[in-house]
Formats: C-alpha cells, structure tokens, sequence
C-alpha cells in the first residue's frame, strides 16, 4: 500500500463494505468528499463464484469435514457450504463468548461486501404501525422519525438497487419502486386466493433485491437458483459490484481491505473522532486512519465492539456511551413457527431444471394492525415467509423401482414459516469479553440474547395460523412447527446503538450521529430501535442514505 | 440439494429447526437442485488461479472424478461392510432403465462421508448394515451380499413397508430393523440422488437456466 493512503485525512472513513457500508462510501464518494472505505477482509472477485457448478464436482458435495473443523457456528448458517465457506469468517480466528443457557448464532463475513454476498435478498419496507409501536401498545420507544421521513430514501435505495415485487395497497406493508414481480407456482396462487376469501390476508411474492429486467448495468436474473454462491450477472444486489465499486470509480474513494479495526481514536481536546485503527490482517501491524468524521457500518454486533472497545478517560464505558445503553437492546428475529403440508390434487410433476426462482412468497403480517385489534397473548407480530412448488419425494416408502418412480412423482409442497417481532430488552446485550481475544488481539464479545414470553406465544400463534391458512387452501399431511430457533439464527441482528432523541437514553440522534461526539456516526443495523418483523437490509441501507445526505450537507456548511 | 432430513445435526439447536421446516431460506435452496452447465466447465477451471483463502470449488476444482480410482479402497468400511452397502444400495436403487446406486459409487461417497462423521454416526451407519447382514445369517445362513436377488428382496421388503402401529404391536418398541433400515436408505438416498447419475434420473438436462419462471397459467379457482 503506498504510504500516502495512510497520510492523508480523508473526509469520512467508512467502515465495512457491505449493504450500509457500500451505500455510504458511494453516496458520500459521488459527492465529491474523499471517503476511506475500510474492509476486515480481502477483495472479493467473479472467478470465486460457483453458482453453476453442480455438488456432485464437490468432494463433499456440499458437506466438508472443514467447514466442521474450521466453522463451528458458520456451518449453521443456511448458505455457509462446501462451494463458499472460505466467505465466512473462521470461527478460531473470530470467537465470542456467550452465557452456556443464553446461546447465540453469530454468523458473518469478512471479505469485500460481507454478507451482501450470500445474502436472502428479501426486501421489505416498514410502515409506521412499526415506527410509532411503542406509542400504539405502550412498550418500548418509537423511532425518532416516521414512515414519511424515509419514505424518500427507501425510493432512491430501491430505484438504485432493483427490487422485484408487487404491489398490495396494504398498510402494514408500503409498496416500494418496483422491477416486474415474478411469478407465483399454481400452490401459491392457490393459497393466496384462499387466504384472502377467508381471512382477508395478503399474500404476496416475495418482495427481494434482485434485477428482472436489465438494471443499472446489470443483466436480468437468468433463474439459476443459488444467489448465495455469487451470481455470473450481478443480477442479485451485492455490494461489491453495485455500490462499492461505484465509489471507488468516482476517484473519490480509496478501499482498503484487510483492515481489521479495532478502535475509533478521539481527540479528547476537541471530543472529536480523529479517525480509526486497524490491524492488517494479514501483516498484524497496527495502522491509523485520519479522516474528519467517522462512519461505522461494520455490522451491528461488530460496530457496537468497536465502540466498547474504543473507551477513553471522558468515555470510560465505551466510546458515545454516556447513556450507558450501548449493547443493550439487541434483538434478532424470532423465526420458525409455522406449518408445513402437500397438495395433492396439484398435478405437476417436479423438474430437476431450470427455472429456479430464487425467491418465496410473503404474507403480510396480519396480529395487532391498526385494523385486527389487539391479539390476547402477544404484542407486535410476524410475517410468513414459505413457498409450494412440486418437489422430490427422496422419503418415499419402498425399494426398487417403485421407489425411483415414487421420487420422481414427487409431492407438491406447500410451507409457510414466521419471522417475528423481537421485542427490544435491556436484558439482552453484547459486553467486551475481558478474558478473550480474536485472532487479531482485539478483545472479542460476550453476548447475551434469549427470546421471550411474547416470542413464544407468537411462534405458537403462528403455527396455529400457518395450519389454518394451509388447511383452507386444501393442503394435506398438514405439519405444525411451534418451536423456533435460537437468537442469530435469523440473521437479522440490529438495536446495539439504538437511536432517538433523549441522548440520556439512546446512542444514536436521529439521523444516526452519536449524540456524544457529533462527526461519528453508526448507520447499520444498530441503530434500530425496535424490530419489527420485516428484513432489515432495506431499511439499513435506506437509514444510511439519509444520514449520509444529512452529513453530506453538513460539509458543505462547513459544520463538521 | 435438499433433501428432507438430511441437514439434521443434532448437536446444533438451530440447525434441527431449519432442518425440520421448510423456512424461506430452504425454499430458495430447493432451488439447488442441479444448477449447473457442462458449458461453464471450462470457463471455471481457468479460474484455477491462486485466489488465496478460497474454496476448492472457488478455485474451479472438479472432483467429480474422485470417487472413480480404479485403485479406491474403502477407508473407513471393512471389505465386508463394503460389499454389504453395495448389495444393499443396488436393491434400493437398482439400475431400470436408468443406472442404480453400484453404479453411481453410492457406496464410495458415502465411505468418504462417513470416514469424517462423529464416532456416534459412524457407529449407527455400522449397526445397521450389521443388522441387515445378522438377518441374513438368521434368515437365509448367508450374508446378504451373497443372497440371490428375491431373498435379498424379501428380507428387506418388510423393512420397506413397515406395519403401521397398531393395538396388536408394542408401540414403546419400535422395531428396530425399520429404524436401521429407514437411516440406511435414507442416506443411499442422498448419495445417489446427488451424484450426477441420480441428477440425470431425476431429468437435469445438464443446463443452468431456461429463462424466467413462468407462474401458474390457469383461469383463478382452477389449480391442477
């Protein structure tokens, strides 16, 4: 690395390149401020994709005693396999420590796009039944702005990125700038048809960040199925090839990967940031960044370290902690109640080609809407996600030929699967692990998550639910799920540097600068104040957009 | 691919929900099922260039060919649990007009899987295959790789087709030739049904895309 990238003071110093963090270098870049764009990991290149490479090429096919080895809690993630593990970080390098009754599924990337690369891509927007919910049922706190003040920025995100998806006209859902929808199998127009007639639910396809017709320069999806393996046409947004690389071809934006970071630097005369620094990956040495103000977009778990690893004698529990809350408040969705059943009246066979459609169906959530009333058991509420398609029957009874044939005749599926509300806690938190270090010495976290009361009524109401709806459609070998699966499973984790007015009680102002040092700013999932139950990379990416615009403008007051 | 079940380790919380119900995650992994192009061979093993901290398959290496040494010995099956698997799979999944499980080396794949397992699943895969070849013994005085294929047939057709509880079974003691059974097949399953010989049964035509998916086409209220 020439010596001058480390000399100069950059603008911004951007840290993580993924969803956020690529939005923030490109928005910040294009308008001419000089933007250092930090990564814990390499570049990442289109030669590594696999998308098109059958298991059977695999040793394994697709289950690598490495990935046991190397990625203990990696490999529970439902897009860590055999083609891409080396995306996901090592667990030896990269521990955390949580409570023995309190686990938590920690599951990320460090490479160039973290985890835009393998992403689910399911784009959904909130509405202010989520924004104002504390005002609505009394529990937690609102967000300190409304559906309109992002509205604006959900548009230019979801122009940019490309989202296909239909719009519904439902409240709780805010239809978005739409590519064209794809289609639902017959199962599913079936199921939404039922549903509506007997419940009046909407059910929806699936609303997710990838291009059906040309956009911005990329090729429509051509409906291979694995995005998660990378995509020969860009047509699924990851941030390497989308945002990042549009920052770094304005001049104004210079990427340096294999930055580890491990702390933001003050100055303590002037409380402000005056940069971060790193430890080089792969050389281990320590290196400083200048830049005049600070954006972290590292991941909601990982931003929050770095401020805790960032104490000062003016901030002795962690940097822009004077409310104490930084950690606290950690939610991750509760997902997996459900139900599960067949068709079998549908008559269509399964096909082992082309075309997959890498994307599902989504009914909108329907408990505690301004227009159900209030649900006895539980507050907030959940979305389905799921699909039906004709799949294999590899359970198939007998032996022989029978059974071949049986396999091939297949079962027509049909499954829904929740995505709850995770109710923000101070009881669960991520803190400094004092006695454990990663590979890097930079002190790792101990987190602490457990979902609660109001999760598990919900699961079980969903399961309930999910039968129901199912069983209306006319489903068979109806299965119900009301367990759900442990916090990080969802990969949906957001709320560690939470944002609101009161700087007495949140980290966060609302348009995401530290309410304690005002040129450093936080813009990825930690900044939620509460959960809702749609995914959040929408929203993430939307919530940076506009603090970045709000910083850019600052610049030019001179105001920073 | 996925298959049902298949995924379930049960050392992870998480991992036996997801196993256990289709989430929308598993749904776009049906997706899997054979996703590939004889076309890009060629293309990814120029990618052959040393991209560090990738993947085998990152770095476009093909190891279809593996299970194939005209030299392969078993590693972790004996001789004769070997010879038993393979006798075993080819009844499961004999070759019709399409080849079986001996030739898609279900046998070979599944030595290499389990010589990586934890001690415990590599103690069950054994217990069963010494199950079916202790009924053997007792049935017929021979092991099962030496039966003739009907005797082969009628040990294991009871095991296939198992009775549905009932008053007249004891239903706290499942019988356990159907539980060995059902774990034995179901990994023959996975095995043939994920090399390319099971892709092509199941009718991949060895391409990666037709172009966008079409939805269903029938006038509303009439799914069939």
């Amino acid at each position: 690395m020439p010596q001058d990238v480390l000399q100069q003071t950059y603008d911004v110093i951007v840290v993580g390149s993924g969803a956020t963090g690529g939005w923030a270098a490109k928005r910040l870049a294009e308008a001419g401020l000089k933007v250092a764009l930090l990564e814990a990991g390499r570049a990442v290149s289109p030669k590594e994709f696999t998308e098109h490479m059958p298991a059977y090429k695999l040793k394994y096919r697709g289950h690598s005693p490495e990935i046991e080895r190397t990625r203990p809690v990696q490999k529970q993630c439902y897009a860590c396999m055999e083609y891409n593990y080396e995306w996901f970080v090592n667990d030896l390098e990269n521990p955390y420590s949580t409570p023995a009754d309190r686990p938590f599924s920690w599951q990320r990337l460090r490479i160039v796009g973290g985890r835009s690369l393998v992403w689910g891509r399911q784009s959904y927007r909130l509405s202010d039944t989520d924004f104002k919910a504390a005002s609505r049922d009394g529990y937690g706190d609102d967000w300190p702005f409304s559906y309109a003040d992002l509205a604006p920025y959900y548009d230019i995100v979801e122009r940019y990125v490309g989202i296909t998806g239909a719009a519904e006209k439902n409240e709780m859902l805010p239809d978005g700038q739409f590519l064209p929808p794809m289609q639902m199998t017959c199962g599913e127009v079936r199921l939404r048809e039922r549903v509506k007639a007997k419940f009046d639910r909407t059910l929806t396809i699936g609303r997710a960040a990838i291009v059906t017709q040309t956009h911005n320069g990329r090729a429509a999806c051509h409906y291979c199925g694995p995005c998660e393996r990378g995509c020969s046409t860009f047509s699924y947004f990851s941030s390497p090839f989308t945002t990042v690389k549009d920052a770094v071809k304005s001049g104004n934006c210079t990427l340096i990967t294999n930055a580890v970071v491990s702390h933001v630097d003050m100055d303590s005369d002037a409380n402000k940031a005056r940069g971060v620094t790193y430890v080089d990956r792969m050389t281990k040495e320590t290196k400083e960044v200048r830049g005049k103000a600070v954006i972290l977009c590292a991941q909601a778990l990982e931003s929050t370290r770095i401020l805790l690893n960032s104490s000062t004698r003016e901030y002795p529990n962690g940097l822009a902690n004077s409310s104490g809350v930084l950690g606290h408040y950690l939610m991750d969705h509760v997902a997996g109640g459900g139900a599960s059943g067949t068709f079998d009246d549908l008559n269509i066979l399964p096909s082992a080609n082309p075309p997959h459609r890498p994307n599902g169906i989504y009914m909108v959530r329907f408990r505690n809407t301004p227009s159900s009333g209030k649900h006895p058991h539980f507050i907030r509420g959940y979305g389905f996600q799921g699909g039906s398609a004709p799949e294999f029957n590899m359970e198939a009874t007998g032996i022989g030929a029978e059974y071949k044939k049986a396999v091939k005749l297949g079962r027509y599926g049909i499954s829904l699967g929740a995505f709850g509300e995770s109710l923000a806690s101070w009881d669960n938190f991520c803190e400094i692990d004092q006695n454990l270090k990663d590979a890097w010495g930079i002190p790792a976290l101990r987190i602490s998550m457990a979902h609660g009361k109001n999760e598990a009524a919900m699961m079980r109401d969903a399961g309930v639910t999910a039968a129901e709806m199912l069983e209306a459609a006319g489903a068979k070998n109806i299965r119900v799920q009301t367990s759900y699966g442990i916090p990080g499973m969802a990969v949906h984790e957001v709320g560690t540097a939470r944002m609101g007015n009161d700087p007495k009680k949140f980290v966060l102002n609302a348009f995401n600068q530290a309410h304690d040092v005002n040129n450093l700013f936080v813009t990825d999932g930690s900044c939620y104040v509460s959960s809702a139950c749609q995914n959040p990379t929408l929203t993430m990416m939307a919530i940076t957009v506009r603090a970045c615009d709000r910083l850019i403008d600052r610049f030019h007051r001179s105001d920073v | 691919m996925r298959i049902h079940g298949s995924e379930a380790s049960p050392s992870i919380p998480g991992r036996q929900f997801t196993a256990s119900l289709i989430s929308r995650r598993d749904l776009i992994r049906t997706a899997l099922l054979a996703g590939a192009s004889a076309a890009c061979g060629p293309a990814l093993s120029l990618a052959q260039t040393a991209i560090p901290e990738t993947t085998p398959a990152q770095r476009g290496v093909d190891d279809s060919k593996l299970l194939a040494d005209s030299n392969w010995k078993p590693t972790f099956l004996s001789k004769g649990q070997n010879e038993t698997l393979i006798a075993l799979s080819d009844v499961i999944i004999p070759a019709t007009d399409t080849p079986g499980a001996k030739e898609a080396l279900v046998n070979r794949y599944l030595d290499l899987v389990l010589a990586g397992e934890p001690a415990e699943s590599q103690q069950k895969f054994v217990d069963g295959l010494n199950y079916i070849d202790t009924e053997s013994q007792r049935l017929f005085g021979k092991e099962f790789h030496l039966l003739t294929p009907e005797d082969q047939n009628d040990l294991l057709q009871p095991l296939a087709y198992p009775l549905r509880p009932s008053f007249w079974l004891n239903k706290d003691h499942p019988d356990p030739g159907v539980e060995h059974f059902g774990r034995l097949k179901s990994m023959i399953a996975v095995a043939y049904y994920t090399s390319e010989i099971g892709q092509r049964e199941l009718g991949w035509d060895g391409s990666f895309t037709h172009g966008p998916y079409q939805g269903c086409e029938h006038p509303t209220t009439t799914h069939k």
